[in-house]
């Protein structure tokens, strides 16, 4: 037999016993690839101006991801080679050189390498096509589906990926190169070093990490401190939980032999202790790892909800522009609209403002609350809030006469039901008559307020000092980009040229708004969600690695187990216990950092724009779902296997 | 205490049936120590698994105290191997992530007993033979001869009535053979340990009270120690082992 058939057979049991990992190989070169895609689309940088920037974001994005997987593939091709050592040892043995059997061992890999690329490309060309597909959605354009090859996303491809391998597998061959055929043989049977000795010094840094793991936690959200430090104090919490567990377990049941031999508390923790103390370094990684998937996905969420919130609350009118200022002219304004714009419904109209702040000091003393440039209570007049809401497309409501309404952002709503003061303009007075939540340009200095106006009958407002002018229309097309930047650009013109000496003005479009949302995530959110993606699935395949080469060794525990009498029912119940273990110790102080400090994030954005699914619970709640699922997938993928082989039906 | 009654076991499948057991039968009393013997292939560790429960048998009876085994649930037989049988195999089988206390003591948290008193009996049993110092220690920091020590503690400890050791001394040098059959004498003269040992080394079996010789499933030749003294009755099973070796030769 030659050479490369050894290889290949060699190659093919890998891919077998290794199914998990080169799955994710698969995935690796399918994500590779698809976000590639991406890079090299024309039609993608057509979307927007601004797309152009994609492709430097999602090119560096991919040089980290190339790092994450590269770790990946060193980190399980030495693994494999540890956990071989002694076949390959043999071969030596058997009158192969080193180099011999390190050729062997470089042509295999490269064999599951090529496979899994081949794979991965025809499975990115699916992926592609979803991100394609959500881009467009995103952008409002129609979908067509068309399965093409991109030679330049492949090869770039390409290109990562022997990147990723030639390091991985030029450690290895030097390895394997220099040792000698006892230790190849030995390999395995090295005894487990114990990283942190037994007594004080354990306890101490056992301590020491939970306190540095809390105190980092609480600083991050106090934020009193560098970040800097809070990170590194996060790190040496992580390190020191793992490495100090490993020898904490045992000296906890010295002092406590009657818990030890509780039920299957022995089996369960020894198992444990002995992984931890051979990979607690490793364990340590993997929950940084997760702790960065976590922050990174809990970010795009918050960034995506910022993104959304704000849009949204400016979305609601087809076109809306506000001037600052008494008496502005919005000559020009009008002028183009009418010259470019077929507009179905519009109104002209200005936003008062009361005599005193007396709504706005309420406001601000039950909740936090910007007021920008509102010295006073902002009022709208009850007509011009009927066609306003017309033009957005709300159904009509009613103003009882005395009375005055509130229309605000969701998130004063619940102070302001409890608003029972009545407001006096002039000599009339009025009470409240309700409150109304929808989306009404309410986020910016000359919108329809600021996250409140007060609406009310149209004659009480006469002889109010006026805050600004505005506009707003409903047109019979969604308004271009051209269209936009048109009106943008009076907006400059006439602030250079002092047409509006005493403020500013603002244009915004329903569909600029879109196209905005959907340049911002595809440029932020995307590449987040690219590179906590294979974050995760680095970390979940090491942990699964690890834990399916442990196989055998269950296999003999189990067989031993069941002649010693161990029940079945509690030999699965026992392999559960192990396994839940195993699997929720690196996810759990990441779970305890991020979520605070996902929470406490969400909550950094102006109020009144994280609403309903980008609340920060919400946001919290999806970050950890996310990340749960893909660790699900793994976690059943192990866990099935090892069953099959551990405890056969 | 133990009955084997006329057992068979076949392997194979319906054209390719091989016989590993061929009618075997023989009692063993309380308190007894019984090896037996056979070249390999004779089918001395079927007819230990067969009796252990962990693998079943094609024809005939095998009694524990009155019960027969083979009447027995999975759920009951588990409960059964792990109240009244004890192991020692000839590559120990014991744990390697716990310490010799545990390995022990896991016989014990297996039966579900008071987790309190665990240590105390691990200590008592420990002490009697003579391994009390290697508790804390973990297999791999110790010999084979004292790994073998914690099997049979780990074999008596529950207070099992059978101990079933396959080649026990099997993986041993000499000296550490000798001292581990020196104490499963002391278990089965001073503890009442009933002891059933699958050997192929004469020496070991020569502690024995009675070996039993099997050959090609059957069983062979018998031989009861009395009142002889041990090297005498090691000479009597080399002279057995010559005769089913001799056959062996003529039929070549």
């Amino acid at each position: 037999m030659t050479l490369s058939k050894l290889s290949l057979r060699n190659a093919r049991r890998q891919a077998k016993d290794y199914l998990v990992y080169f799955v994710t190989v698969v995935l690796a070169a399918a994500l590779l690839y698809s976000f590639n895609g991406l890079v090299f689309s024309r039609e993608v940088r057509q979307l927007s101006e601004t797309m152009d920037m994609l492709s430097l974001v999602i090119v560096l994005a991919s040089v980290v991801v190339v790092c994450i997987f590269g770790w990946l593939v060193s980190y399980a091709t030495g693994f494999m080679l540890s956990r071989r050592s002694r076949e390959l040892g043999t071969y030596i043995l058997m009158g192969l050189t080193n180099r011999q059997v390190a050729r062997l061992f470089f042509l295999e890999n490269l064999a599951v390498g090529g496979a899994a690329l081949t794979l991965g490309l025809m499975l990115g060309g699916l992926l592609y096509q979803i991100l394609r597909a959500i881009l467009f959605a995103m952008f409002s354009l129609p979908y067509h589906f068309s399965l093409t090859l991109s030679f330049p996303a492949a090869g770039l491809t390409l290109f990562y990926f022997t990147l990723i391998y030639l390091l991985a597998l030029g450690k290895s061959r030097k390895h394997i190169s220099k040792m000698k055929i006892r230790d190849l043989i030995y390999f395995d049977r090295q005894n487990e070093g114990v990283v942190i000795p037994a007594g004080k010094l354990r306890r101490r840094v056992f301590c020491l990490s939970i306190l540095s793991g809390m105190a980092g936690t609480a600083l991050l959200m106090t934020r009193q401190l560098i970040t800097g430090v809070i990170g590194a104090g996060l790190l040496a919490a992580l390190f020191g939980f793992f490495l100090s567990f490993a020898s904490g377990v045992p000296s906890f049941f010295e002092k406590h032999p009657a818990r030890k031999y509780q039920g299957q508390t022995l089996l369960v923790f020894r198992t444990l202790a002995s992984k931890l103390a051979t990979m607690g370094m490793v364990m340590a990684v993997i929950s940084i790892i997760f702790t960065a998937t976590l922050l990174i996905e809990g970010s795009g969420l918050v960034f995506n909800g910022i993104f959304r919130g704000r849009a949204a609350e400016n979305a609601c009118f087809d076109l809306y522009f506000g001037i600052e200022g008494e008496d502005p002219a919005p000559g020009s304004y009008l002028e183009y609209i009418k010259g470019n714009i077929p507009v179905g419904q519009s109104v002209l109209y200005q936003v008062y403002l009361c005599e005193s702040p007396a709504v706005r000091d309420y406001v601000s003393s039950c909740t936090v609350y910007y007021y920008y440039n509102y010295d006073q209570d902002p009022v709208l007049r009850w007509s011009d809030y009927a066609a306003l809401r017309s033009i957005a497309g709300y159904p009509a409501v009613e103003m009882e006469p005395g009375r005055y309404l509130i229309h605000c952002m969701t998130y004063l709503e619940e102070p302001l039901r409890d608003y029972s003061q009545p407001i006096t303009l002039g000599d009339v007075t009025l009470t409240p008559g309700g409150v109304f939540t929808e989306h009404l340009s309410q986020s910016f200095g000359v919108g329809n307020g600021r996250g409140y106006i007060l609406v009310v009958p149209d004659e009480a407002a006469a002889g109010l000092a006026v805050h600004h002018l505005a506009y707003a229309a409903k047109t019979l097309q969604p308004v271009s980009a051209q269209q936009y930047d048109a009106l943008a650009d009076i907006t400059v013109m006439e602030y250079d040229n002092q047409v509006n000496p005493s403020g500013y003005a603002f244009v915004s479009t329903r569909a600029n708004e879109a196209a905005q949302v959907a340049v911002q995530t595809a440029l932020l959110v995307f590449p987040m969600f690219y590179l906590a993606l294979a974050l995760s699935m680095t970390a979940a395949t090491i942990l699964t690695i690890q834990q399916l080469s442990e196989t055998d060794r269950y296999r003999r525990q189990f067989i031993l187990l069941r002649k010693l009498g161990m029940a079945r029912q509690e030999m699965e119940h026992a392999l559960g216990r192990q396994f839940a273990i195993y699997y929720a110790m690196p996810a759990v102080p990441p779970v305890l950092i991020a979520a605070p400090f996902t929470f406490h994030m969400a909550r950094i954005p102006e109020p009144g724009i994280m609403e309903g699914m980008s609340s920060p619970v919400v946001i919290v709640a999806l970050s950890l779902a996310l990340f749960f699922l893909i660790y699900a997938i793994y976690i059943l993928l192990a866990y099935t296997g090892l069953k099959r082989n551990v405890l056969p039906e | 205490m133990l009955q084997v009654q006329n057992i068979e076991k076949y392997y194979g499948s319906k054209n390719n049936v091989t016989k590993a057991l061929d009618r075997v039968s023989f009692d063993v009393e309380d308190g007894e120590f019984l090896a037996i013997m056979g070249a390999s292939g004779s089918g001395k560790t079927t007819l230990l698994n067969c009796i252990s429960t962990i693998d079943t048998i094609s024809a005939g009876k095998i009694l524990l105290d009155g019960v027969n085994i083979a009447d027995l649930g999975e759920e009951e037989l588990a409960k059964f191997r792990r109240e009244r049988l004890g192991f020692v195999f000839q590559d120990f089988n014991l744990l390697d992530t716990l310490t010799v206390e545990e390995n022990i003591g896991l016989a014990l948290s297996l039966n579900h007993r008071d987790p309190k008193t665990v240590q105390d009996r691990v200590r008592n049993v420990a002490g009697k033979l003579g391994i009390t110092d290697i508790l804390p220690k973990f297999p791999y920091q110790i010999s084979g001869g004292q790994k073998q020590r914690t099997a049979c503690a780990r074999a008596m400890v529950a207070g099992q009535s059978l101990l079933l050791a396959d080649e026990p001394t099997g993986a041993l040098d000499s000296k550490a053979s000798k001292n581990l059959l020196k104490i499963m004498t002391v278990m089965n003269r001073d503890m009442e340990a009933t002891i059933l040992m699958v050997t192929h080394d004469a020496y070991s079996a020569s502690y024995a009270k009675r070996v039993l010789f099997l050959k090609d499933g059957r069983v062979f030749n018998e031989l009861l120690r009395g009142e002889r003294g041990r090297p005498v009755f090691y000479h009597e099973i080399l002279d057995v082992l010559a005769a089913l070796g001799g056959d062996v030769s003529d039929v070549i």
